[in-house]
């Protein structure tokens, strides 16, 4: 025996490999328990409830879980008399937006997180991320991502921020329920500029779509919406045996909530040509348990119609085995229809978190449950923003990316 | 129109990578398939407990940094070399631990494993002398020798994950071998 076979006999009993479910719940790693280890407050994934994200996931990687937040509530007030017209208005203006080389995108997604014991004492954080994305012609593309500094939600949060000290790191509950404290790095005078990373080509890949099968879609939206019902997908926000089925497989609200994700996408990061945009704003129109009503103000302060539709959880579809979530949500759009534009998406609380939840067991065998206080939002009241996804750029341009 | 869509098993390391810079949550698939073997090796080095702190702590860094794994390097060899980084923070804690099973002939190591007696019987006879050559060993030649002993990887891809050249990387392992082999009773000394 040689020295290399007398090390490889030695602490073999440590040599031996555990499931990754199972080291994903004891490491924790992305739930960032070690103090020096600090991010910007998206949660990384948990592998252990999306156990099934390998196969699920694709239809979620063009989708962050939207809404547009400004801590406003609502503005759903009376159906004025155009507001029937919003989505077709929109569409009649999007066919005739320019055209260009490029499709240029800027969207930041924002989650508001609550920080502190009680409602009483307690101020809400936004953490933000932006992404910025080229396509070209040749639906090759670009995506840059910068991490943005958390920061208090509205003057009252402020305040109580500052008499917290203005500390540079937040605790906040992590979503995942793991119990395990997440951080938000909050913007102060101290902080660095957000950082951005270098632009890297990406491969366009909306729903499954390639840029070039967007670039053909129907421009008709009864045509469109045909199309869109055979892609293929993990199309439920919750399901215990995932399975990729055709968005045609799925009945009432499901469906709509399907349909009007892939819609989003096809109005936000998506290379779709004009005509095919207003063919989605149209499609919309037409789809059962979408509501009109309204304007709301967005984050960057645009003001535009809304649509609200018909869902109670916003769970991405496609990623979880078990509920995430215990408040309910109205998710609504934001449009510009004179512009023809998606503005934003945002989720106000319905129905604030309470109580707890039984999961199924996780890798370790013990029982788990999903409590209200792990929640981002359990401070939230009804019609307060919980997350939301702006569009602040979204056209086609002749610029060449910078 | 045909309907393509990709599921996630299929892409290598570096696709996912790229993805995870607008999807966080496709790093998970890089944590599945990484993690049992990188937690394995630093298990070995450094005990279960630590174990577990620094793949997370590795995931963390990796998942913090992923826009700068440019994708010319190997995934697994750019992960193993941040998690070296991480181990070498925790080298005196590592000699203390192979001092002391030299010395007492218990590794503390291994100390929260539930032990079979076929590994304790395969170990006793050798363990403690091991220890003690690997206690005095510089640290990054025995990096270098327990990446190969330990964690199964070829020279190529501990330069790949040291950043070293592969001639360094060789001699490097040829040094702590003649030490380890002068550490073995002179019967075991001829294989």
């Amino acid at each position: 025996m040689d020295e290399m076979d007398a090390l490889r006999q030695m602490r073999t009993a440590l040599a031996q490999e555990e499931h990754p479910d199972r080291l994903a719940l004891r490491t924790a790693w992305r739930s960032d328990p070690a103090p020096r280890r600090r991010r910007r407050g998206f949660t990384i994934p948990l592998v252990s409830v999306a156990a099934t994200a390998a196969a699920a996931v694709t239809a979620v990687a063009v989708l962050a879980p939207g809404g547009s937040g400004d801590g406003v509530a609502p503005g759903h007030g009376g159906r004025g008399a155009a507001s029937g017209n919003v989505l077709l208005a929109a569409a009649t203006s999007a066919e005739k937006a320019p055209t260009g080389r490029y499709w240029h995108t800027e969207t930041v997604i924002g989650q508001i997180y609550g920080v502190g014991k009680s409602a009483a004492n307690s101020y809400e954080v936004d953490a933000r991320q932006r992404s910025i994305t080229w396509v070209g012609q040749d639906g090759k593309g670009s995506l840059a991502i910068v991490d943005e500094l958390g920061h208090p939600v509205a003057a009252k949060d402020m305040i109580k921020w500052r008499q917290a000290g203005s500390p540079e790191m937040v605790d906040v509950p992590n979503p995942d329920g793991t119990g395990v404290v997440t951080q938000v790095e909050m913007s102060t005078q101290a902080s660095r500029s957000p950082r951005t990373t270098p632009a890297r080509p990406f491969d366009g890949d909306y729903f499954g779509l390639s840029a070039e099968q967007v670039a053909q879609l129907p421009t008709d939206a009864k045509a469109l919406e045909n199309t869109l019902l055979n892609l293929r997908g993990n199309w439920h926000a919750v399901s215990s045996t995932p399975e990729k089925q055709p968005i045609r497989s799925l009945r009432g609200a499901e469906r709509t909530r399907a349909l009007s994700e892939v819609a989003s996408t096809l109005l936000s990061k998506a290379p779709a040509p004009p005509r095919v945009r207003a063919a989605a704003f149209r499609m919309l129109a037409t789809l059962p348990g979408v509501k009109v009503g309204g304007t709301a103000t967005d984050p960057m302060g645009r003001t535009g119609g809304v649509v609200s539709m018909p869902m109670v959880t916003t769970m991405p579809l496609g990623l979880y085995t078990a509920p995430k979530q215990l408040g309910t949500y109205e998710r609504q759009w934001i449009i510009d229809p004179a512009g023809g534009r998606l503005l934003a998406i945002r989720d106000l609380v319905a129905t604030p978190p309470h109580g707890s939840r039984a999961l199924p067991p996780g890798d370790d065998g013990r029982p788990r449950r999903l409590r209200a206080t792990d929640m981002p939002d359990r401070f939230l009241k009804t019609g307060e923003v919980a997350s939301y996804q702006v569009f602040a750029v979204a056209e086609w341009t002749n610029t060449a990316p910078r | 129109m045909a309907m393509v869509s990709h599921t996630r098993d299929d892409r290598d390391d570096s696709r996912i990578v790229a993805a995870s810079l607008e999807d966080a949550e496709a790093f998970g698939e890089l944590f599945r398939r990484h993690a049992p073997r990188l937690h394995a090796y630093i298990s070995r080095r450094l005990g279960r407990t630590l174990a577990d702190d620094l793949v997370s702590e590795t995931f963390t860094t990796a998942f913090r940094r992923r826009d700068r794994f440019d994708g010319r390097t190997d995934f697994g060899a750019w992960l193993w070399g941040i998690a070296s980084n991480l181990i070498a923070r925790h080298h005196r804690q590592e000699t203390r631990m192979y001092r002391a099973f030299a010395r007492t002939g218990v590794d503390p190591a291994e100390d929260a494993v539930a032990e079979r007696a076929s590994d304790r019987a395969s170990a006793a006879a050798l363990g403690p002398r091991l220890a003690k050559a690997l206690a005095s060993l510089r640290p990054q030649d025995r990096n270098a020798v327990l990446l190969l002993a330990w964690g199964e990887m070829s020279y190529a891809e501990i330069a790949a994950a040291l950043d070293l050249p592969l001639g360094t990387v060789k001699a490097k392992i040829h040094r702590a071998r003649i030490k380890l082999r002068s550490a073995l009773p002179k019967e075991h000394n001829d294989g």
